[in-house]
This record gives C-alpha cells, structure tokens and sequence, in this order.
C-alpha cells in the first residue's frame, strides 16, 4: 500500500514535463509529389522489346494517407514459341497509399501500402506465328501476316507494397511491387492478348505483376 | 504488414511455375483410319505388313511394315491436299505379293488459336477424300465437314 502511494506521488512532476515536451510539433510539408519511373528507360536500353515511360505522381492528404495516379506508354514485344506479338499503348493507374512507417521527428520516409485501378487502351499486332502441328513429316513455316486489333482495352485492380526514402529536401527514390488482377479484357478474335501496357505480361489465371524504381520531388504547399 | 509481405511472397513464388508455359492442350489433330472386315464390317480387321508414305517421302517411321488395325498419319498444314500410299502384304514377305492402295485428301486449313504456350493449331474443313484401285474395297465417310480432335477414328477402310 505504502509503495503504491509512493510510486503515484513520485509520477505527478513526471508527468508535467512531458506534457509540456509533447507542445513541440513536428511539422512536415504538404504537397504534390511528381516524379518519373527510372526503371522503364533503362529497361528499354538493355531490352529492345521493350519501350516505356511513366509519370508518377501523388498528393498528401492526411498524415497517413496520399492520394496517387500513374500514367504511361508501354510497347512490348512478345516472342512465344509459335507466335510473335506486340502490344503498345497508354495507361493510367489511379489509387492510394498508406504510409504505415512512424517517422522520427519532421521525416517523412514511408513504407506503404497501396491500391490502384488501372485502365490501359492498347493496340495489339501479331507479327507472325507458326503452326503448331506436332510433327516434322509435314514441319510448318512461319507465317508473316501482320494482323493489327486497335482498340482493346484492359480493367484491373492492383495492390502495392512499397518503400520510399527522402534522400535530399523533397526528393524522394521510391521501390515498390504490386499484384494485378483483371477485371475485364477486351481480347482480339482468334488470338489472345498476351500484354497489356501498365499491367505487363498476362498471366493464365488473369493475374500479373509489376515493379517500379521512381524518383520525384515533392513542391510543397504548405507545412502541417 | 508482415501478413501483407508474406502474401505478396507467395504470391510471386506461385507465378514462377504458372502452367501456361507448357503447352498441354490438343494441338494440330491427325487424321485416324481404322480397318475393319470388308466381309463383315462391324469387325476390326488387321492390316498385315502395312507401310505408308506421303507422295514424295519417306516411309513414315511407326509404318514400316507393321500389322496394325488403325493409324495416325499428319496432313500437310501447307497444301490444301495430302496423298498418301499405302502397301500392305497379307501373305507373305515377298515383293510379289506386296498390294498397294492410295488415298487423297482435300481439305480447306484454318488457323486456331489455342493458348500462349501451344499457339495456333490447325483444324481441317471441307474434307473430301478418293480412294485408288487397290486393296481398300470402300471407305466411309468420304466427306468430313471438319476435322479438328482425335477422339475417334475419323475414316473407316473396308478390306
């Protein structure tokens, strides 16, 4: 009893003073982050099937929540064993992130969560293909005969997991991953669309994947 | 959070070994000609020392003189017809006795598209098929709207 009475007293000047700490507020800026996707050209100079460009950009809403889009162009050429396709045009992706990271004092890093629609409008062209006729009494050749569908679009829906580093004033590297999934295609009568620009590579079970590497720069509006 | 990366993990593991790279659905179909008892034709009846080539090839290699009741020979995707010869030898080994036979078939190619990793498979439609003077006493049918599975023979040969 006498030790609980003491332990009660010996808190109250304890107390004072960390409420008059906790007056300090750190602000931190509020703003419209904008920024490019670095991974997308250097993939194109290492990869000729490849070609793509993307802005990104996001505005802080609340101390936690940042409203974010992307838009871009992609061009992709996909060789399968019988046909050679490519597919190419523009997309959006708009959405979401959370920042989950309790930063040190006025920091702003974040490790966040995400969620996006995404809506691409493509064209795709199949190059050539070859029949697959499973045998070599009578092989087949390749048949060259440009077939263009425009026109097709594409519906999905991501999750994003991701970092991002404020390594100078306002100018932040980000990484992050995200898991797709289709809601619609619009296909091309006897083919199939085997890429979607901004989705990537469609996979069997309307599934897919992407990774972005970005650098943006944040103009701040004011400070909170 | 930890659920989320975890989940994510798994995710891509899963997508390393998608089954669409292997191609495993029916591709181009053969043509399937199955031999029964000219005598009594509900009966399957052998073809004794049977080979068969296209006009122009070499004897295809699973029929080299083999006794066998049905076989499975391609159709040539880049022509809209295949001729092929058949020899068979009913008695004896001896080039005197060897019987010969030819069977033309006509047809109309179109291109179908399967998947990613079996890409297009042809199918054939119109199929008409002529028979020459030889072993083969009649054939049936002689038309095939289209041929595009192997479930079941599609020509049956009277002998």
């Amino acid at each position: 009893m006498v030790l609980v009475c003491t332990s009660i007293y010996a808190q109250k000047p304890a107390e004072n003073k960390a409420t008059k700490k906790d007056t300090t507020v750190y602000k931190t800026s509020y703003g419209l982050r904008l920024g490019v996707d670095i991974s997308k050209p250097i993939k194109a100079m290492f990869d000729d099937t490849f070609k793509g460009f993307e802005i990104v950009g996001d505005y802080r809403l609340t101390r936690t929540f940042y409203l974010a889009a992307e838009i871009g162009y992609e061009e992709e050429t996909t060789q399968e064993d019988f046909t050679n396709s490519i597919s190419k045009g523009n997309y959006i992706r708009i959405g979401g992130n959370f920042n989950m990271y309790k930063n040190w004092l006025d920091m702003t890093n974040e490790i966040f969560f995400g969620f996006r629609y995404g809506l691409s409008i493509f064209d795709q062209t199949l190059n050539s293909y070859e029949l697959n006729v499973g045998n070599t009494y009578f092989p087949s050749t390749t048949i060259t005969n440009s077939q263009t569908v425009s026109g097709l679009n594409a519906h999905w829906t991501e999750l994003i997991l991701g970092i991002k580093v404020e390594t100078l004033p306002n100018l932040y590297l980000s990484a992050s991953m995200s898991y797709k999934i289709m809601i619609s295609l619009k296909e091309p009568d006897n083919f199939k669309t085997l890429f979607a620009p901004g989705f990537n590579r469609i996979f069997l079970n309307n599934a897919g994947f992407g990774f972005n590497y970005t650098i943006s720069y944040t103009i701040p509006f004011n400070k909170k | 959070m930890k659920k989320i990366g975890f989940l994510l993990v798994f995710v891509l593991l899963m997508a390393s070994c998608e089954k669409d790279d292997i191609c495993i659905e029916p591709i181009t179909p053969n043509l399937i000609l199955r031999f029964y008892d000219n005598a009594s034709q509900t009966d399957i009846k052998a073809v004794e020392r049977l080979s068969v080539w296209a006009d122009g090839k070499d004897t295809l290699s699973a029929y080299i003189s083999i006794t066998t009741d049905s076989i499975v020979i391609p159709l040539n995707t880049e022509a809209s017809q295949t001729i092929y010869n058949f020899k068979m030898n009913n008695v004896d080994g001896n080039l005197a006795n060897n019987q010969t036979d030819q069977l033309t078939i006509s047809y109309d190619v179109e291109a179908v598209y399967v998947s990613r990793s079996c890409g297009f498979k042809a199918i054939f439609n119109n199929v008409t098929i002529t028979s020459g003077s030889g072993w083969m006493q009649s054939f049936t049918p002689s038309t095939i709207t289209t041929i595009n599975n192997e479930s079941s023979a599609h020509v049956q040969i009277f002998h």
